[in-house]
């Protein structure tokens, strides 16, 4: 399973580690400089529906798990990404323990995904950990396509 | 891929299996790759202590899984005083101290993400997954009601029982008030700090053993006999190892009344049963671990038909097929069977081969190997020696013996006086192998591969003639020579000849 790969390497203790501090600090940094709330927690379906289907800008979806260390590293460069393109596109985190047949109807199977979603349809797909960079592209190419 | 028909006996499903546990779910899942439809129900009542959890059964959420990682944090507790002796600065002991909240945490965000991979698997799979509590109309009408309240019937042409077990309150005053049982200490917010273990069966002494080895004072109380069904030499052995550790056994008493006080401790309240005095002490936790019962008649099995046993509730069945033809039942729920997870798995899988794909292989439960997680493990495999007896004659069963001393014990002078194993076998050559018990470290990867020999027939003349690895424990078992008979001492004399 990709999940537990990642967390028992000793590497990743250092990194996990390094991440939290940048976690504890974003918040702040999000409400100066975004007007708009860029990130939210899906409620239910009826909140993705609303929020994430009906979307006028593109969402990033955050499909994670509290008990799934990548995904907490994933949080905070994901959570960057976003802020850069101030209100361009929006990241909606969805707790596959609290919605999982939200979850199951995406086709997750082991976390973190990532899924880029644009006038309620899936464009493109992230599974597992990745760097800055690649999360950029990812936005990118999502806030570009037509 | 198009949705799977049930086959044409007019009924929706092929297989509704009532209980999404090692069995239930080892069923279900050999049934679709079959090309079966099948649905599974799977439902938590909360523990008196209002603990519930998620898919996967006892073994997942509070028992194999969650009792192996606590034990796993007793033997790095013990290792870390270990460590001192072979170099490694390790601080005082008495400041290395265990952090319960941590380790909840991380063994429950272990089992969490093990729910999440079962329910993924049943998507992939096909397998039907309703989060509803089952139970029997008819033969082949099952009642679902879910958790937001609806109901459901579903009609299916086999039944497979696979609900379970769950532990025993017994009827003493204040024990369902006070007491928590293994379906909570794996999730206690916090360390359950002095604790009274109410019965010395293996779920008793594992979780005595791993409070014991975390600091705490642990204390078991014993009816009338540790282990019963084990080897009870071997028992009598695991017993002296946890004395000598700290943890302390009340032997021939039983609870009487359990009293909350103010300051939250719970007066314990107990009497002898050979001369009824009674006695009493505080605790802060008890823990009652007196047996499981299996959950048949939440599914109201008795009232279709299926026949059960009369005192323990449990199905009688022969091959898996319960008196009723087209219900089935596998795991803890059996009667005469032994409750092991893998036991369910193997019986799950091979029922369902034999039901839809002509398998003729049927469920072997002799020889199931099986470990005590005690912090010395007591790992063994076919019959305790009182049975070998009873089945085949004293004069004809012979015991191998052999204390021994772990190489690694040495340099921490850890104590090997508990380190025991003995072969019990047939005493006519070539002395087939009816049993095999081994007390130390590792004991279920010892006993493992011997269990598959033993399924192969393993006699004593050819273990005698395997050759072992060295320096190891299991490598004991392969220089055997000592018989119980000969009277010759079996406590090792000398290191490495």
């Amino acid at each position: 399973m990709f999940v537990t790969k990642f967390v028992r390497h000793g590497l990743f203790a250092n990194a996990i580690r390094e991440t939290s501090d940048v976690c504890k600090l974003l918040p702040r940094r999000l409400a100066s400089t975004a007007p708009q709330v860029e990130v939210f927690h899906v409620q239910d379906t009826k909140d993705f529906d609303e929020r994430v289907k009906n979307s006028k800008v593109p969402v990033i979806v955050d499909f994670f798990a509290t008990w799934c260390n990548p995904c907490r590293m994933l949080t905070p460069r994901i959570e960057s990404v976003i802020a850069e393109r101030k209100g361009e596109v929006i990241l909606a985190k969805v707790d596959i323990d609290e919605h999982t047949d939200l979850a199951l109807d995406y086709d997750i199977g082991s976390v973190p995904v990532l899924i880029a979603m644009k006038n309620g349809k899936v464009e493109d797909k992230l599974i597992g950990l990745q760097d800055t960079d690649k999360l950029r592209k990812f936005v990118d190419k999502v806030v570009k396509s037509k | 891929m198009a949705p799977v028909q049930a086959g044409s006996h007019g009924y929706d499903y092929d297989l509704v299996v009532i209980g999404g546990g090692s069995g239930g779910l080892a069923a279900a899942k050999e049934a679709v790759s079959l090309g079966k439809k099948v649905a599974v129900l799977d439902f938590v009542d909360p523990s008196p202590r209002g603990t519930t959890w998620g898919l996967g059964g006892t073994c997942v959420n509070v028992g194999c899984i969650p009792k192996k990682l606590f034990h796993q944090a007793a033997l790095l507790g013990e290792s870390l005083h270990d460590a001192a002796c072979f170099g490694w600065n390790i601080p005082e002991r008495k400041s290395i101290t265990l952090d319960w909240p941590k380790l909840r945490e991380s063994v429950q965000n272990h089992i969490k993400s093990v729910n999440w991979v079962l329910r993924v698997e049943l998507r992939d799979k096909k397998v039907e997954y309703i989060n509803a509590r089952g139970s029997l109309i008819d033969a082949h009408t099952v009642h679902a009601k879910l958790k937001n309240g609806t109901e459901r019937e579903l009609k299916t042409d086999h039944v497979l029982l696979a609900m379970g077990g769950r532990p025993i309150y017994p009827d003493i005053p204040g024990a369902l008030e006070n007491c928590i049982t293994s379906d909570d200490i794996f999730s206690l917010p916090e360390a359950p700090g002095k604790t009274l273990v109410i019965g010395a069966g293996y779920i008793g002494l594992e979780c005595a053993g791993f409070l014991n080895e975390f600091g705490m004072d642990a204390t078991v109380m014993v009816r009338s006999t540790v282990l019963r069904g084990f080897d009870q030499q071997m028992a009598g052995l695991i017993t002296e190892e946890m004395k000598s550790r700290g943890v302390k056994f009340l032997h021939k008493t039983v609870p009487v009344r359990m009293e909350k006080q103010a300051d939250g401790k719970i007066k314990v309240t107990w009497k002898s049963v050979e001369n009824n005095s009674e006695s009493s002490d505080l605790f802060d936790t008890v823990l009652m671990a007196t047996g499981r019962r299996p959950l048949t008649l939440e599914v109201k099995a008795d009232q279709v038909g299926v026949k059960l046993h009369p005192d323990s509730k449990k199905v009688v069945c022969d091959r898996e097929l319960t008196n009723i033809p087209n219900i089935f039942a596998v795991g803890d729920i059996l009667e005469g069977k032994p409750e092991l997870t893998p036991v369910a798995i193997q019986a799950g899988k091979l029922l369902a081969q034999r039901l839809y794909n002509n398998g003729k292989i049927e469920m072997d439960y002799d020889n199931v190997a099986t470990t005590v997680f005690t912090p010395l493990e007591y790992g063994c495999c076919g019959l305790s020696e009182e049975e070998a007896i009873r089945r085949h004659g004293e004069d004809n069963i012979e015991v191998y013996h052999a204390f021994y001393k772990p190489t690694e014990f040495f340099v921490p002078q850890r104590s090997p006086a508990r380190c025991y194993m003995k072969v019990v076998c047939l005493r006519a050559a070539p002395q087939k192998i009816l049993g095999m018990h081994y007390i130390g470290p590792q004991g279920g990867e010892v006993i493992q591969g011997y269990a598959a020999a033993i399924k192969m027939g393993l006699t004593m003349e050819a273990l005698m003639d395997t050759v072992g690895i060295h320096p190891t424990v299991s490598e004991e078992f392969t220089r055997l020579w000592i018989t119980k008979r000969s009277g010759i001492d079996p406590t090792p004399q000398s290191c490495c000849s």
